[in-house]
C-alpha cells in the first residue's frame, strides 16, 4: 500500500510538472526558429514567430530572450526606438544583457536621446578590460555629441590607443575632437552686417561662398537697374521706382539669408561631425558585441 | 505470420513519417490559399528548419518564393532564392529554382541581374535545354535594356523554338525610331525653338522663340534708347536664361521622347511574345 502511494505521488508530480517541461521545449525551439529566420535575415517571418508567444506564460529567462532578439531585429530594421525599447528590458541575469546594453544605450544616442543614452552608459556592464575601455569609449564618444570636451578628455584618459578593436576609432574621435574644438564661432548678427555693408560678404563669412556670390550678383544689377533708372527718368520714374523696390526687396532678402546661413552651416558642421562620431562608437560594439 | 506482421509495421511506419513531413508543408500551402501570405512564408520557413528531406525542402522554397511574388516582393524572392540555390540539392531540382530566380530578378527589374542569371545557365546545368519561358524572359530582357539587335536574334531563336512565324509576327521588323540628345541641344543652341520642334513639341518650340524674341526685343529697345545696363541686365539676361533653359529643355524632351517610343515598343513587344509562349 505504502509502495503504491509512492507511485502515485511520483506518478502525479511527473504529470503536473509535464506541461512546463512542454512550455520550456516550445519556447526553446520557436526561439531557435526566430533566431534561424533572423540569422537569413527574413526579418518579417522572424518578428511573426515572436510576436506570436503569450508574453504572460514565459519565465522571467524567457522574455529576456524574447525581448533581446525582438529588439535585435528591429535593430536590424533600423526601426532604433524599438530596438532599444526591447534591448533595454533585458534583466541582468540574461546571458544577452551585456550585448542588449550596449547596442540598446547606442540606439538612444542614435535617437538624440543623448541623456537617456548618457544615464544608460553610466551603467553599462564591463566584466573585462575590453569592455571597460570600450564603456568609456562609448561615453566619450556621446560625451562629444553633447560637446562636453571636459569630459571627453576626462573619458579619453582610459583610451589604450593598443586595442586591436578600438585604436583606429580612438584615434578618429580625438581628431573629431579637435575638429570640434576647432569650430570657429561665427555671429548671424556681424553676418547681416557684413551683407548690408556688402551684398554677399556675410556668406562668405558664414563659410558659403557660392551662395556669396550667387547673392552679390542679382543685388547689384538690381542696384544698377535702379541706379539707371534714377538717373535717365528721376525718383518719380516707373523704372526707378520698380527696379528699386526689387533691389530693396533682394538687398534686405540678402542680409536675412546671411543671418540664416551662418545657422545652416553650423548645422551642417555639427550633423557631419556627429555622423562620423556616431559611426565610429558603432563599429567596435559590432567587432566586439556582435557574436 | 511474424514476417507479415513485420512488413505491413514498416509500411504503416513509413506511411506515417511521409504524412508527418508533408504535413506543414499542406500547412503552408493551404494558408497561400486563403491569401496569408507572410504566415505561409513562416510555414515555409518551419519546414526548411526542420526538413532534412530535399524533397520536402525544395517544395518549401519554392513555396516561399511563390508568397513573396505575390506580394510584389520580387527583389526578396531573388535573394531567397539565392540562398536556398547553395545548398545542396540534386540538379534536378536546382534547375527549377534557378529558373524561378531568373523570373524574379526579371520581375523585380534586375534585367542585367536576369541576364547575367541566364548566361550562367548553360554552363551549370549542360544537360538542359533552354526553355521557351527562359528564352522569352531573355528576349523581354534585352528589350527593356534597349538591346533591340541582340533581342531579336533571341526572339528568332524563339520562334524557331515553338516553331512559330517569325517574319509575320516579327516585332522587330521595325525598330522603334530614337532621337538624339545632342543633336536637340545643337539645333537648340543655334535655332531657339529648333530642339524643341525635333523633339515633336511645336508648341514649346513656339513659347520658346516666343520668350527668347521677347528678351532680345528689349535689350535691343533699352540699347537703342540709352539703357545700356537695362539692355544688358534685363535683355541680355533674359535672353540668356531663356536660351539656355531652352537647350536643357530640348534635352530632356528627346529623352521623354525616347522613353516614350521605347516602352511603347517594348509594351507591344511583350504582348506579341506572351502570346506566342502561352
Amino acid at each position: 500500500m505504502t509502495d503504491f502511494r509512492r507511485w502515485l505521488l511520483l506518478f502525479i508530480v511527473g504529470f503536473l510538472t509535464i506541461p512546463a517541461h512542454c512550455q520550456t521545449t516550445t519556447f526553446s525551439r520557436e526561439w531557435q526558429f526566430a533566431r534561424y529566420l533572423a540569422d537569413k535575415e527574413a526579418t518579417d517571418e522572424a518578428m511573426s514567430v515572436l510576436q506570436a508567444f503569450d508574453k504572460q506564460l514565459l519565465t522571467v529567462s524567457q522574455r529576456d530572450s524574447l525581448a533581446y532578439l525582438t529588439g535585435w531585429l528591429a535593430y536590424g530594421a533600423k526601426s532604433l526606438g524599438e530596438a532599444s525599447d526591447h534591448l533595454l528590458r533585458v534583466s541582468k541575469a540574461s546571458p544577452f544583457y551585456t550585448k542588449s546594453q550596449y547596442f540598446g544605450a547606442y540606439c538612444l544616442a542614435f535617437q538624440h536621446k543623448r541623456d537617456s543614452a548618457g544615464a544608460v552608459m553610466q551603467h553599462l556592464p564591463a566584466p573585462d578590460s575590453t569592455l571597460l575601455e570600450l564603456r568609456a569609449f562609448e561615453r566619450a564618444g556621446l560625451a562629444l555629441l553633447q560637446r562636453q570636451y571636459g569630459l571627453y578628455d576626462t573619458l579619453r584618459q582610459q583610451f589604450s590607443y593598443s586595442s586591436y578593436a578600438l585604436s583606429a576609432e580612438e584615434k578618429r574621435m580625438d581628431i573629431y575632437w579637435q575638429g570640434l574644438r576647432a569650430q570657429k564661432h561665427r555671429s548671424p548678427a556681424l553676418a547681416g552686417l557684413l551683407s548690408a555693408a556688402v551684398p554677399g560678404l556675410g556668406k562668405l563669412y558664414a563659410g558659403k561662398t557660392k551662395q556669396g556670390i550667387a547673392a552679390f550678383l542679382p543685388v547689384l544689377t538690381m542696384g544698377l537697374l535702379a541706379w539707371e533708372g534714377y538717373r535717365k527718368d528721376g525718383p518719380a520714374s516707373l523704372r526707378f521706382l520698380g527696379f528699386g523696390s526689387l533691389f530693396t526687396v533682394f538687398y534686405i532678402g540678402n542680409i536675412w539669408g546671411s543671418t540664416l546661413a551662418v545657422k545652416v552651416r553650423r548645422d551642417e558642421f555639427n550633423r557631419g561631425y556627429d555622423n562620423k562620431i556616431l559611426f565610429d562608437m558603432h563599429i567596435p560594439l559590432r567587432n566586439l558585441l556582435n557574436r | 505470420m511474424t514476417t507479415k506482421f513485420y512488413l505491413i509495421c514498416i509500411f504503416l511506419c513509413g506511411i506515417c513519417s511521409i504524412a508527418k513531413a508533408q504535413l506543414p508543408l499542406s500547412t503552408a500551402d493551404s494558408l497561400v490559399a486563403s491569401g496569408q501570405f507572410l504566415a505561409a512564408r513562416v510555414a515555409y520557413e518551419r519546414v526548411l528548419f526542420t526538413s532534412a528531406e530535399p524533397i520536402i525542402r525544395f517544395s518549401a522554397a519554392v513555396g516561399k518564393a511563390r508568397c513573396l511574388k505575390q506580394q510584389g516582393l520580387y527583389a526578396s524572392a531573388v535573394t531567397f532564392l539565392n540562398s536556398q540555390i547553395q545548398t545542396d540539392y540534386a540538379d534536378s531540382l536546382l534547375y527549377p529554382l534557378r529558373q524561378e530566380q531568373i523570373l524574379c530578378a526579371y520581375l523585380a527589374g534586375q534585367f542585367e541581374n536576369t541576364l547575367s542569371l541566364l548566361e550562367r545557365l548553360p554552363y551549370l546545368h549542360p544537360g538542359m535545354s533552354a526553355t521557351p519561358l527562359l528564352i522569352a524572359v531573355r528576349v523581354l530582357s534585352l528589350n527593356e535594356l534597349k538591346r533591340w539587335s541582340e533581342a531579336a536574334v533571341a526572339y528568332r531563336e524563339l520562334a524557331a523554338h515553338i516553331q512559330a512565324d517569325s517574319v509575320n509576327l516579327n516585332p522587330y521588323q521595325q525598330l522603334p525610331r530614337l532621337k538624339s540628345e545632342k543633336k536637340a541641344q545643337w539645333l537648340s543652341t543655334f535655332i531657339p525653338g529648333a530642339g524643341q520642334l525635333y523633339a515633336g513639341k511645336p508648341g514649346e518650340a513656339a513659347l520658346s522663340i516666343l520668350v527668347q524674341s521677347a528678351g532680345l526685343y528689349f535689350g535691343v529697345l533699352s540699347y537703342l534708347q540709352g539703357y545700356y545696363l537695362s539692355a544688358w541686365g534685363i535683355g541680355a539676361g533674359l535672353f540668356g536664361s531663356f536660351h539656355a533653359g531652352g537647350v536643357r529643355r530640348a534635352e530632356v524632351l528627346v529623352q521623354e521622347l525616347n522613353h516614350k517610343r521605347a516602352a511603347m515598343f517594348n509594351a507591344r513587344a511583350r504582348q506579341k511574345i506572351l502570346e506566342m509562349i502561352k
